[in-house]
C-alpha cells in the first residue's frame, strides 16, 4: 500500500525536489564564493572585540556585494508554504476526482489509506524543508557571522522551523481540501492563508514566545551584549523626555552597530526591549512546535472529517 | 454457492441534513443473479449501492452483504465484493499495468493472470497512460480491477452512462460473460431502461428514495397487461385487477393492470408490456403504487 | 454452427426466441445431430443477453428431446432429434390454411386473424402451464 500511496504522490514529490535543486542550483555558486570573499576580506577578523576602523567599511562593502541574494534568499522562507500546500495536493485531488471511492473499495480500510497517505506526505515534507533549510544554513554561514541568527531572513529560513511552518501549510491545505474538495481553492487559499499567519507571527508571535530581556544604557553604543540581538522596541529619552518611541520589531544589532541619535548623543538614554541571540534554539523549538501542533490539529481534522464524511 | 441472499437489506434509509435520500428499503439481492437498479437522477440509486458497498453509513435499518456488516467490516466484504462507482474513477497519471499492479496489492484474492489476459483481449496496451484511453476502454479497465478480484458480488453504479452504443454493448458483455463463467452476483443502477431487459433478470426500481417495483423481470411481466378497448370506466376491471395506469381518449381507453389472475373480459384487446413501459407507468404515473414480484422459489414452496 | 439473433421489440420472450431459432437450424439441416451448440459464454458475448437465457433456452431444448447437455464439453444436437414429424406438420398446416380462407371469408384482416389466434394461443397457455402465483 505505502508503495501505490508513493506512487501516486510521485509527481508532487519530484516537483518539490526539483524546487530544492533551482535553489541549490542559485546557492551553491554563490554561496561558495561568498565564502572565499569571506576570508580573503578578512571579514572574520573584523569581528573580534577590537576592530580597526577600516573594518566597518569593509564589512559595509561586503555585505553591499551581497545585499540583493541576501533579499532574494529572504523570501525563501516562503518555500514552506510552497512545498507544504504542494504535497497536500494528492490528498485532495483524490477527494476531488472521486478516486478515493477506487482506493476505498479495494480490500483495505480507509483507515489505513488516509494513514499512509497523509503520513507519507508528512515526511516528504518535513525531508523536504529540512533540506533547504540546510542549504541556506550553510549558504548564508558568512552573513550570520555578521549579523547572528535571529535576523528575520536568517531565523525563518535556517534550524528547524521551517519544518513547522511546511507541517502548518501542509495541515491548511489538508483542512481546506477535506473541507471544499477542490484542489485549486484549496491550495491558493492555504497558501495566502499561511503567508497571513507567517506575518502575525513574524511582527507579533515572535516576541511573544519568550518572554524579552531589558537594557538601557546612555550614548550612542550600544553594548555588547547586545550583538545580533532582535530588538523588539525601542525608546529614546533624553533629559528624562521621550524623544523617539517604536516598537517595530525584527530590527537586529550588528557587531557594531550605532543607534541613531537625534540630536545630543551623550545624553540619549536608551530603553529597549530584546531577545539577546543565545535565544535562538529556544525560539525555534517553541516556534517549531507551535506550528506543528496546530499543523498536526489541522491535519487530523481532515483525516477525521474525510474518514466520517465521505463516501 | 449458497442460497442465502448475497445481500439483504432491512428498513434501509439513508438521511442527509434534513432530508433522506432513501427510506425504509427492505430487499434482497439472490446468489447469481443480475439485478437492475433502476431510478431517475436523484432517486437513490447511488445512496444505496453506497450503503452496499460500505462507502457509507445507514441513518435508519441495515445492510448485509454476505452475512456481513459492510461498513464495519470492510475489509472482509471488499475482497468479495467489486465495485465500479459513477463516472469509473480512475487514477490518470498510472499506466493500465501499473493500475493493474495497484489492484494486486491491494486486494488480497487478485488473479493477475485473468486481469493482463482481460486486457489484452480486450487490445489494450498495458504502458498507455489511463488518462489517455477513451471512456469505454477506461470504463473496461475498472471493470478488471473489480472482476479481477474474482468477487461473489459485483456492483455497478451507472456503468454504461456516458458511453457510446458500441462502448456499452462491449462493457455489459464483459459483465455478463463473467456471470456466466463465474454465477457471480451482479447489481447494476442505471436511469435507462431499454438495454436492461436482455440484460437483467431481476429489477429494482427507486422513486424518490423508496422501492417501488421488485423482483423477477419475467415475473414482474408476466403480471402486468396492457388493456386497449372502446372508451369505458376502469371501475369494472379496477375490482378484480390493480390499475396501475389509465389513459382516455374520446373514443379510446387505454389500461395498464397488475392482473390478479385472467382478464377474461373480450372487450379489451390484450397486450404484454414491455419493461420500460412498465416502469414509466408506476414511476411516471402512479408514484405512491409498489409491487414485490415473487421468486419462482417462493411460488414453488 | 448456429448464429443466434434476437428481436427484442417481437414480444416473443428471448429464451424463445433462441429454442424456436435451434428448432429451426435442426429442422432445415443447419444443425445436424452431433453438432456442437455455442456454448453459453459465446452466446452471451455476441448477443449481450442474460447466462440464465440461455441456460433456460437449451434446458427447455433439453426437455423437448432435441438436445443433450455434456458437463464440461457443451451442448450437443442428439442422434435423433425428436421434431414433429413431417407428417403431423403438413396436416396441421392444411388445417390452418381452412381456417384462414374461413375467416377471410368472414370479413377478417390479417391483424383480426393474429389478434383470434393469440388469444387461442394465450388461452391455451395460461390454463396449461401456469407461472404466476
Amino acid at each position: 500500500m505505502t508503495w501505490v500511496a508513493w506512487r501516486l504522490q510521485r509527481t508532487e514529490t519530484l516537483v518539490a525536489l526539483l524546487v530544492l535543486a533551482l535553489v541549490a542550483v542559485l546557492l551553491v555558486p554563490t554561496g561558495i564564493s561568498m565564502a572565499d570573499a569571506y576570508r580573503h576580506d578578512g571579514i572574520g577578523s573584523c569581528l573580534s572585540p577590537n576592530p580597526g576602523f577600516a573594518c566597518a567599511n569593509r564589512i559595509g562593502a561586503f555585505q553591499a556585494q551581497y545585499q540583493t541574494l541576501n533579499f532574494i534568499t529572504n523570501w525563501f522562507t516562503l518555500l514552506p508554504g510552497v512545498l507544504g500546500v504542494l504535497l497536500a495536493a494528492p490528498f485532495i485531488l483524490d477527494l476531488e476526482h472521486g478516486t478515493y471511492r477506487l482506493a476505498w473499495t479495494q480490500s483495505i480500510t480507509r483507515r489505513r489509506w488516509l494513514f499512509v497517505k497523509l503520513g507519507l506526505a508528512v515526511v516528504a515534507v518535513i525531508a523536504t524543508n529540512e533540506l533547504l533549510s540546510l542549504l541556506i544554513g550553510w549558504w548564508r554561514t558568512p552573513l550570520t557571522h555578521i549579523d547572528g541568527r535571529l535576523d528575520s531572513g536568517t531565523y525563518d529560513t535556517t534550524g528547524i522551523v521551517a519544518i513547522g511552518y511546511g507541517l502548518f501549510a501542509l495541515g491548511l491545505a489538508l483542512a481546506l481540501g477535506a473541507l471544499w474538495r477542490r484542489s485549486a481553492v484549496s491550495l491558493t487559499v492555504g497558501f495566502v492563508g499561511y503567508f497571513a499567519v507567517r506575518i502575525i507571527d513574524e511582527y507579533w508571535l515572535r516576541g511573544k514566545l519568550v518572554s524579552p530581556l531589558h537594557a538601557v544604557w546612555h550614548g550612542a553604543q550600544a553594548p555588547g551584549y547586545l550583538a545580533s540581538a532582535s530588538i523588539l522596541s525601542q525608546t529614546v529619552t533624553v533629559n528624562g523626555r521621550v524623544v523617539e518611541s517604536n516598537s517595530s520589531s525584527g530590527g537586529v544589532l550588528g557587531a557594531h552597530s550605532q543607534l541613531a541619535a537625534p540630536g545630543s548623543g551623550q545624553h540619549a538614554v536608551f530603553h529597549v526591549t530584546y531577545q539577546p541571540a543565545s535565544f535562538f534554539w529556544t525560539l525555534q523549538i517553541r516556534e517549531t512546535l507551535l506550528f506543528t501542533a496546530v499543523g498536526a490539529a489541522l491535519l487530523l481534522f481532515a483525516a477525521w472529517w474525510t474518514h466520517r464524511r465521505a463516501a | 454457492m449458497s442460497d442465502s441472499p448475497v445481500v439483504r437489506t432491512l428498513g434501509l434509509g439513508k438521511r442527509y441534513g434534513a432530508s433522506w435520500a432513501l427510506r425504509d428499503c427492505t430487499l434482497e439481492i439472490a446468489p447469481g443473479s443480475v439485478t437492475a437498479l433502476v431510478g431517475s437522477n436523484g432517486a437513490g440509486k447511488t445512496t444505496l449501492l453506497h450503503l452496499i458497498i460500505g462507502l457509507g453509513r445507514p441513518s435508519a435499518g441495515s445492510v448485509e452483504v454476505l452475512g456481513r456488516s459492510p461498513r464495519d467490516e470492510a475489509e472482509n466484504v471488499l475482497r468479495d465484493v467489486g465495485f465500479v462507482a459513477q463516472d469509473h474513477p480512475l487514477y490518470r497519471s498510472l499506466s493500465i499495468a501499473e493500475t493493474l499492479d495497484m489492484g494486486r496489492r491491494l486486494n488480497p484474492r487478485w488473479d493477475d493472470a485473468y486481469a493482463h489476459e482481460r486486457i489484452g483481449r480486450l487490445g489494450m496496451d498495458p504502458g498507455h497512460r489511463v488518462g489517455r484511453l477513451s471512456g469505454g476502454q477506461q470504463a473496461q479497465i475498472a471493470l478488471t480491477l473489480a472482476l479481477s478480484k474474482r468477487p461473489q458480488l459485483l456492483v455497478l453504479d451507472e456503468p454504461v452512462a456516458s458511453l457510446d452504443p458500441l462502448a456499452r454493448r462491449e462493457f455489459l458483455g464483459g459483465v455478463l460473460e463473467a456471470v456466466a463463467e463465474s454465477g457471480v452476483t451482479v447489481i447494476l443502477s442505471s436511469h435507462i431502461v431499454s438495454e436492461l431487459e436482455r440484460v437483467c433478470d431481476h429489477l429494482i426500481t427507486l422513486t424518490d428514495g423508496h422501492t417501488q417495483l421488485e423482483g423477477p423481470i419475467a415475473e414482474l411481466l408476466a403480471r402486468h397487461r396492457l388493456l386497449i378497448g372502446p372508451r369505458a370506466d376502469a371501475a369494472s376491471v379496477a375490482r378484480v385487477h390493480d390499475v396501475i395506469r389509465e389513459s382516455h381518449t374520446e373514443r379510446q381507453t387505454t389500461l395498464l393492470v397488475r392482473a390478479n389472475g385472467h382478464v377474461y373480459d373480450t372487450c379489451w384487446q390484450q397486450h404484454d408490456v414491455d419493461l420500460e413501459e412498465l416502469v414509466l407507468a408506476y414511476m411516471g404515473h402512479n408514484p405512491g403504487a409498489s409491487f414485490a414480484a415473487p421468486r419462482p422459489e417462493a411460488v414453488a414452496r | 454452427m448456429i448464429a443466434f439473433h434476437l428481436d427484442m421489440r417481437s414480444g416473443v420472450p428471448a429464451y424463445l426466441q433462441l429454442v424456436q431459432q435451434v428448432r429451426h437450424a435442426v429442422r432445415m439441416g443447419i444443425l445436424r445431430p452431433g453438432d456442437q451448440l455455442p456454448t453459453v459464454k459465446e452466446v452471451v458475448s455476441t448477443l449481450t443477453i442474460n447466462p440464465n437465457t440461455v441456460l433456460h433456452a437449451y434446458r427447455q431444448l433439453d426437455m423437448e428431446g432435441l438436445v443433450e447437455g455434456r458437463r464440461g464439453v457443451g451442448t450437443f444436437v442428439v442422434e435423433n432429434p425428436q421434431l414433429v414429424p413431417p407428417e403431423g406438420l403438413d396436416a396441421l398446416r392444411a388445417t390452418l390454411e381452412r381456417w384462414v380462407t374461413s375467416a377471410r371469408g368472414l370479413g377478417l384482416d390479417d391483424e383480426a386473424m393474429a389478434g383470434l389466434f393469440g388469444e387461442a394461443v394465450r388461452g391455451s397457455s395460461s390454463t396449461g402451464e401456469s407461472r404466476v402465483a
